[in-house]
């Protein structure tokens, strides 16, 4: 009878050591796929999800960790990225626990990757219909700038009410002359619902419209899982005739790379230095190829 | 058989009932105006309106006189939405020719129709308005929310409102926190205008103002009354008001409707006991 | 109960009584009309007359609602010939009546505080069913006709006169003739000259075909204008005929 079972128990669990493939046992790995399976179905909905204790603290990428745990299969190939690093110390981290608990092989290129985990950027080339990118969310509710109360929140997003949202950008405009939200700029998701798109500058944002790629969201503190399909619309949110700018810094290059065309960020110091926030994408086009 | 075509009604309310808590017959019997009450002496509910009739048309004002407890605002919010409504109807022309119920519509239908097809001014600015937006911004919520996604049209849509309710334009920025209240009450008219509604409730719209500037805002709404051929109900305890604003009138005392008249008929002929109480009170 | 009309007529007081019900003061009764019964036709200016609460203005305001009416019937012919009885239609058929077919004219003016004069008339006319600019040039004619300075076209109405109030109310409420004309004192605060000019705007109104019902403190005016007086006692007809005949009788009953 115990072989029985033991046997059953091997076929359907697989490795019998005391970590199961990707840490996750198969009754999580089981609701987090059907959460991502809801959210896929309907594009930008927020969807609860029972968040597991993880081996990193909450708000450290704990819900990004989930989703990527509950799609990874042992023929992926997996990239961390922590600000465009691959080297940031949430990165490694990350990437370890990962590898460690999966076996699978990791890498620093985007196109020999089959799933992105990052927090904060999207990487500038190389994500294709292969792609999973999973996106780590700090909070993953747009309108809680303007709505405190969380029923009225459900039913601002039931309705598709977003009046106050709206406003909100109308007096951003009128104060500052320009909208001024420059990362997490709210999105509205194939023409229905409004998401965040955590801290992830502007100049990423287009890379979500119409993408080859599946951009899932997770909030790990929120308990959260939302999704933006292949192909799918995502158009920030803007009036017709405030055009939605992306960050330029005129005349900043990258200091290693040459480059002007990629995300640059500042580096502090007596001169100011600009370097590419991609650090992948940098090597590969240092000297100025592109 | 009638002669005389009176313009048809593009809001009509038909034997609304409003209780709290549970209620028979009796309860019914045992309230209202001849009872002095609205309190069911056995369950303790309370009749707050009930058996309320009445249609008003394009470019005409109701007025519905009462003091505090008759059931005039309960009306007018179970019109409004704000309130569920025990039994009856209310349709408006532009809903289906008319032929539908709104009292039997979802919520969320209910609170589409607010966006354009029915406004509310309220008696405490505050509750129509978000104090920490701009006036402007405030005016920016219904449009968006009737799908206007142009910067520049909704600034120019919001100070047309605006300058028409006479606020001054150099204030179009400000937050309405820093308004006084007459000010605040005209941005609260500018507000629900936005998507020129065929009909709005106004719920003491004068009240708590001083009478020099209530004096105004009543003429300002008179005017816009008229000038967009609105359908409005006014819910005053103020004769001043409803002589003002409205041709017709019903007076409510303890839910129930008491009197219905010209206004200029219930003021100078009131026949209710309760009606006369009021006008002879308001008179003195 | 035989409805037989004379196409003349246009208004047809039958038997009109009015009782006030005084609730706050123990329920007493006022009696106001005791069973009126006259007729106004098309042309006529019948003037009212009598002794202060023998129920003119009573009776006036009566046939127009503002005073509901205890019983009787009130018959009007409307424009295109029939007859309705006022009494019974709803208060929305008697509103539109009021903005259309039947004029009031009284020595009040509730102006709005800000309504200028040529606003004020200009309204009444759009209430006829005119349009905005036609209105507007009616307005300009009549005020003209009763004297108003084009300099108080723009002004607020609620700061003149009270004599330029009631020239602004003959105004707006002649603009275009009405089939029924109801004057309650409407030149009581005028002087000697304006008074002129309103006289002979109301007697125009009669040759146009309007039928005119009127409470005139002023005999004089009476005289001039009126096509039949009609006595009132005590809430009833109590004689009447042509103003030279009733008014006599009127100067010696007051000796």
């Amino acid at each position: 009878m115990t072989t029985l079972l033991n046997q059953l128990l091997d076929e359907t669990v697989g490795d019998t050591s005391d970590v199961p493939f990707a840490l996750l046992d198969e009754y999580s790995k089981r609701e987090i796929r059907r959460a991502i399976l809801t959210a896929v179905a309907v594009p930008g909905y927020q969807v609860p999800f029972g968040s597991r204790e993880m081996p990193v603290a909450r708000g450290w990428g704990s819900g990004g960790l989930q989703v990527t745990l509950g799609v990874v299969g042992p023929l992926d190939t997996i990239k961390v990225i922590d600000q465009g690093d691959d080297q940031g110390v949430n990165a490694v981290n990350l990437r370890r626990l990962i590898v460690s608990s999966t076996g699978i092989p990791e890498t620093t290129v985007a196109a020999e990757s089959t799933i992105v985990q990052t927090r904060h950027r999207i990487p500038e080339d190389g994500l294709d219909t292969e792609h999973i990118l999973v996106l780590q969310v700090p909070v993953p509710e747009p309108l809680r700038g303007v709505e405190r109360d969380m029923r009225e929140l459900a039913r601002m997003h039931a309705e598709a009410d977003y009046s106050k949202m709206w406003v909100s950008l109308y007096e951003d405009r009128v104060r500052n002359g320009v909208i001024t939200q420059s990362t997490g700029y709210p999105c509205l998701v194939n023409g229905r619902y409004v998401i965040a798109t955590t801290p992830i500058p502007r100049w990423d944002i287009p890379k979500l419209d119409n993408a080859p790629f599946l951009s899932l969201f997770g909030a790990g503190r929120e308990k959260r899982i939302y999704a933006v399909p292949p192909h799918t619309k995502v158009e920030p949110l803007t009036f017709d005739d405030v055009p939605f700018e992306v960050e330029q810094t005129p005349g900043a290059t990258c200091f290693r790379c040459t480059s002007s065309m990629s995300f640059l960020v500042e580096i502090p110091g007596p001169v100011s230095r600009w370097v590419c926030s991609d650090t992948d994408w940098c090597e590969r086009h240092e000297g100025g190829l592109k | 058989m009638n002669p005389i075509t009176t313009p048809e009604w593009v809001l009509k309310v038909d034997g609304l009932g409003k209780v709290f808590g549970p209620f028979t017959d009796e309860s019914i019997a045992k309230t209202g105006s001849d009872r002095g009450t609205s309190k069911d002496p056995t369950t303790g509910s309370i009749v707050a309106a009930w058996d309320v009739s009445f249609e008003v048309a394009a470019g005409e004002a109701l007025g519905v006189v009462g003091e505090s407890g008759s059931g005039k605002s309960t009306v007018m919010r179970c019109i409004a939405g704000d309130q569920s409504t025990s039994v009856g109807s209310v349709h408006l022309r532009t809903i289906d020719g008319g032929n539908t119920n709104i009292l039997h519509m979802s919520a969320s239908a209910r609170r589409q129709l607010r966006i354009d097809q029915i406004a509310v001014v309220y008696q405490d600015p505050a509750e129509g308005l978000d104090l920490r937006v701009t006036a402007g911004g405030n005016i920016a919520a219904p449009l968006t929310a009737a799908g206007l996604r142009n910067f520049g049209a909704i600034r120019h849509r919001a100070s047309e409102l605006l300058s028409r309710t006479e606020v001054p334009l150099n204030r179009m920025d400000d937050v309405v926190r820093s308004f006084s209240g007459g000010m605040r009450q005209r941005v609260q008219l500018a507000k629900a205008l936005a998507n020129r509604p065929p009909i709005v409730l106004l719920d003491e719209p004068t009240t708590g103002l001083d009478a020099s500037v209530a004096a105004g805002v009543l003429d300002l709404i008179r005017g816009l009354l008229e000038e967009f051929g609105l359908a409005a109900v006014v819910v005053s305890h103020d004769f001043s008001v409803i002589e003002m604003l409205t041709t017709r009138c019903i007076v409510m005392n303890h839910g129930r409707v008491v009197e219905s008249a010209l206004t200029d008929q219930l003021l100078e002929d009131p026949h209710h006991p309760y009606s006369q109480k009021l006008v002879s009170a308001a008179r003195s | 109960m035989t409805k037989k009309f004379d196409p003349n007529m246009v208004l047809d007081v039958r038997k009109l009584y009015k009782e006030f019900i005084l609730h706050t003061v123990d329920g007493r009764t006022v009696e106001a009309l005791n069973g009126i019964s006259l007729t106004v036709s098309a042309g006529e200016h019948v003037a009212l007359a009598g002794t202060s609460g023998a129920g003119k203005s009573s009776l006036l305001k009566s046939i127009y609602r503002t005073y509901k009416p205890t019983s009787g019937e009130v018959w009007f012919q409307l424009l295109d010939g029939t007859f309705v009885d006022l009494v019974g239609l709803t208060d929305a058929e008697l509103a539109t009546l009021r903005g259309t077919q039947i004029g009031y004219v009284s020595q009040f003016l509730r102006a709005a505080p800000r309504r200028s004069t040529l606003e004020i008339v200009t309204k009444s006319g759009m209430q006829r069913g005119m349009d905005i600019s036609t209105a507007r040039e009616a307005a300009a004619v009549a005020l003209k006709k009763l004297n108003l300075d084009e300099a108080l076209w723009d002004v607020s109405a609620s700061v003149l006169s009270g004599g330029e109030k009631q020239r602004i109310n003959l105004a707006a409420g002649t603009i275009s003739p009405p089939r029924l004309l109801l004057l309650d004192e409407p030149v009581s605060a005028l002087d000697p000259s304006n008074r002129e000019a309103a006289l002979e705007l109301i007697d125009t109104l009669t040759h146009q075909g309007v039928a005119v019902l009127a409470v005139f403190h002023d005999i004089e005016a009476m005289e001039r204008l009126a096509t039949r007086v009609v006595v009132l006692q005590h809430g009833v007809v109590g004689y009447e005929g042509s103003p030279q005949q009733t008014l006599a009788k009127l100067a010696g009953v007051a000796r």
